[in-house]
């Protein structure tokens, strides 16, 4: 089928011609997406909109009226818009900063399991990031085994969740002076449970109702998101499976195939994923999936969960977030598996539709319509194994009328932890830096985060990074920029092409995409620590950086989490979708003005990625200025 | 003289698209009366009019109330009737043809099951004004940005008028200013 004859309603959708495609074919048949539902969901509610809708205790619900001189002003507590607001927005960072957190603690628990030599089949990759964590904790290396090592880190982590007087120890590496700054306006985290739990007490009713104190303990919990629970996801993650080095891969619907058993992983840890990816493998389960006629098993991610098997072993991804149901659509998805995180209930009437099976996994996330098996990492291998059969055995219900696989698939290279970029430079910053001082690379670009069906799927981030590599900006990019980056061929070193003249120089001497696919949502940890190694490189504090964040199509709790602590450390950061706070005048003007004086940073919202991108190369020029570069 | 019947008037500027006109309306369509007691009680919540949303304005939509209504010209069973001042449908006699959904030009009727003497059936539903509830329609009651009102033409005309001729006056005594001060 050619673009010309989708019609309007499809094209306004999407601009990935795989999820259009698969657009067309949901009409066809009469399967409701994503899209579907958001515009049967409207008009949505104007009060949740701007935030002033309160449910927090059973004297309300109550809402603000936002038409002057005219209605409540108050809820019956005495709450005003601002305490609303406030209190709302600090709920959703508690939300977010408790997914990242939790997740960084399955990834601590598995580790301590395998030091215990109770991981069922996992086992520590990366001994030396193992003993640079345990120097950073104070923790005897000399002449010990790495189970041993591992251990007393493993417990050295895990403690930070609960402890109650902080520090938590990779806030550490941010500059001396941005620590120093969270400690005068006292918000270095003293934990990381402590922090979020701290959040629902002080919103509970009759508790902080000064909007200012209240987006304080928000700022707190979002540093022990970002500089603790992400962080520990993503550094046990890099001991666990690997630290991921450049690998090449192809992205998008296409890598599902029409002759082998494909399973689709979706979600986000990658204690599950890395298991499935190594049962997939085992010649038992690749001989049953040709007793069953197929030629093979096709693993393919989803989502976050997929960045990080996509960046440890090339795993082909098929896709983000709003292509969830779009993958079941195509008929050829004998299992998708998912743990936790962005999981669309909606996953288990539409598999329902076909053979597919949704398998959770989590005891912390069942879904209707699903078949639960659970995976605990003690008997990791034997449980994933489990998994995969279930998956091959329902080859032979797939119907081949039923399947429709579009043939998009990008090629991309991946794997840019930081110490991959650190070795593609040549061992050490100094030739990125120069590259900034002397202005061929102006600055860099932090673009992140989900899909919205309010946001045309993949325009707000593939036009945000055209434009800034256009103009020299270099991009670092997790989760599901990353993925519509990759599917748009800006993961390539032939993408630099499409970059300014400087940094098409650079890329081509390097060898290195304009794009730099990080991982994972927790690994936007990285780019922090990047941010941190440059502004201490160069003896400044990170909002001193010639850097800009965006999260252009921007959904979940988490992703509020994200943007406060990235402005906490100084970035200022765009976002494509509206947050629910412009119903307070106050907390407005603090996240998009005030917030400058206090942490030297702000949000702005900008959902045109031109305008978009203009922000942030305006304020990349500014701070070179600043630098004197 | 006929009497003048009085309508639902939206004021889309101030809409906010909450739905709890939406929720009003069937709320004061049961027995119970409210929201919660419906629930409770297992009585179905069906709203008589609808908030939609053009373009990025949002706007509740229900039956104007037409003087010559072609749902109940239609209508083979006289089910849908009009009084003096509104129009209306008697769920018994309703066989829920869809004529009077067909007809309207506003998309201001549907069918829905409905409860009619115990037994459950399929009929029209478009609102009724309240005309039953002394406090009048309760959506107005609960719009709580006051974007909707309950209006009687000639009031409307009269305000209209009220407004056009105090801006004809304003401006032939300012002209009358300028020819004694040149």
């Amino acid at each position: 089928m050619t673009e010309e004859t989708y019609s309007e309603k499809i094209m306004s959708r999407s601009i990935d011609p795989a999820a259009l495609e698969m657009l067309a074919r949901a009409e066809e048949l009469g399967f409701e997406t994503a899209w579907d539902r958001l515009e049967a969901m409207l008009p949505q509610c104007g009060f949740g909109e701007l935030g002033i809708c309160c449910r927090n205790c059973n004297m309300g619900p109550c809402r603000i009226s936002p038409f002057e001189e005219e209605g409540p002003k108050v809820g019956v507590c005495g709450a005003t818009a601002d305490i609303i607001v406030a209190r709302n927005l600090i709920r959703m960072i508690a939300g977010g900063a408790a997914a990242h957190s939790d997740h960084g603690r399955d990834i601590a628990h598995t580790l301590l399991l395998t030091a215990e030599g109770k991981g069922g089949g996992y086992e520590i990759k990366d001994e030396a990031k193992l003993k640079a964590l345990a120097a950073e904790y104070g923790i005897e290396t000399e002449g010990r085994s790495k189970e041993e090592i591992a251990l007393d880190l493993a417990r050295a982590v895990y403690a930070e969740f609960g402890k109650q007087e902080g520090p938590i120890q990779f806030t550490r590496r941010a500059p001396e002076k941005r620590v120093a700054l969270w400690q005068k306006l006292g918000v270095d985290p003293r934990g990381i449970d402590r922090e979020i739990v701290e959040i629902m007490h002080r919103t509970h009713i009759g508790v902080d109702n000064d909007p200012v104190n209240l987006i304080l303990q928000g700022i707190r919990a979002s540093i022990s998101d970002g500089w603790g629970g992400s962080m520990i996801a993503t550094e046990l993650s890099d001991v666990l499976f690997g630290t991921p080095t450049p690998i090449r891969s192809r992205a998008n619907l296409g890598v599902l195939k029409a002759d082998e058993v494909n399973i689709v992983m979706h979600g986000h840890e990658p204690t599950l994923s890395e298991m499935i990816v190594a049962a997939a493998q085992d010649p038992e389960m690749i001989a049953l999936a040709e007793r069953y006629g197929a030629k093979g098993i096709n693993v393919v991610g989803m989502c976050c969960t997929g960045n990080e098997v996509l960046m440890r072993h090339g795993i082909p991804i098929a896709g983000n977030f709003l292509q969830q149901e779009l993958a079941v659509i195509t008929g050829a998805v004998e299992a998708i598996i998912v743990d936790v995180q962005c999981i669309m209930p909606a996953l288990g009437a539409l598999s329902g539709c076909f053979h597919t099976k949704l398998i959770s996994t989590s005891p912390k996330a069942k879904f209707p319509g699903a078949t639960h098996i659970e995976f605990h990492e003690e008997h990791a291998y034997d449980i994933a194994k489990e998994i995969v059969r279930t998956a091959v055995e329902n080859y032979r219900f797939r119907k081949p009328g039923q399947v429709h696989i579009p043939d998009e698939k990008t090629e991309c290279m991946v794997g840019f932890s930081v110490e991959a970029i650190v070795a593609a430079l040549g061992g050490t910053l100094d030739p990125l830096l120069e590259a900034i001082k002397s202005g061929a690379i102006r600055g860099i670009g932090a673009v992140v985060g989900c899909n919205n069906p309010k946001i045309q799927h993949d325009y707000g981030h593939v036009r945000l990074l055209e434009e800034l590599i256009k103009n020299d900006v270099l991009i670092v990019t997790t989760g599901c920029n990353a993925i519509a980056a990759a599917k748009a061929g800006l993961m390539l070193p032939e993408a630099a092409e499409q970059a300014g003249e400087g940094l098409k120089g650079v890329c081509q001497a390097l060898g290195i995409p304009p794009v730099l696919h990080m991982g994972s949502c927790v690994d936007i940890s990285r780019i922090l620590v990047a941010c941190a190694a440059i502004a201490n490189a160069l003896g400044v504090d990170i909002s001193d950086l010639p850097a800009a964040g965006a999260a252009p199509e921007w959904m979940s709790e988490k992703a509020v989490s994200i943007g406060t602590y990235v402005i906490s450390s100084g970035v200022f950061t765009v976002l494509g979708t509206v947050p629910p706070v412009l119903g307070s005048p106050v907390v407005t003007e603090l996240l998009t003005q005030g917030a400058n004086d206090v942490i030297g940073a702000v949000f702005a919202v900008e959902p045109d990625p031109f305008k978009a991108a203009k922000l942030m190369i305006d304020h990349i020029e500014e701070k070179r200025a600043a630098l004197g570069i | 003289m006929p009497v003048e019947g009085p309508f639902i008037l939206v004021n889309p500027e101030r809409c906010l698209g909450c739905h709890t006109c939406e929720l009003a309306c069937a709320a004061a369509h049961t027995e119970a009366g409210t929201v919660i007691g419906a629930v409770l009680a297992g009585e179905r919540l069906q709203p008589r009019n609808h908030v939609i949303q053009v373009d990025s304005v949002k706007i509740s939509t229900q039956c104007r109330q037409c003087e010559d209504a072609p749902c109940v010209k239609v209508c083979p069973t006289g089910a849908t009737y009009r009084t003096e001042t509104y129009t209306a449908v008697d769920q018994r006699l309703c066989i829920a043809c869809r004529l009077c959904m067909m007809v309207c030009p506003f998309g201001a009727i549907h069918m829905a099951t409905a409860t009619v003497a115990g037994r459950d059936k399929r009929a029209a539903f478009k609102c009724d004004l309240c005309v039953d509830r002394p406090e009048g329609p309760a959506c107005v009651e609960a719009c709580p940005t006051k974007a909707l009102s309950l209006r009687y033409p000639r009031e409307v005309i009269q305000q209209a008028t009220q407004v056009t001729a105090r801006q004809f006056l304003e401006a032939l005594e300012s002209q009358q200013q300028l020819a004694s001060n040149p």
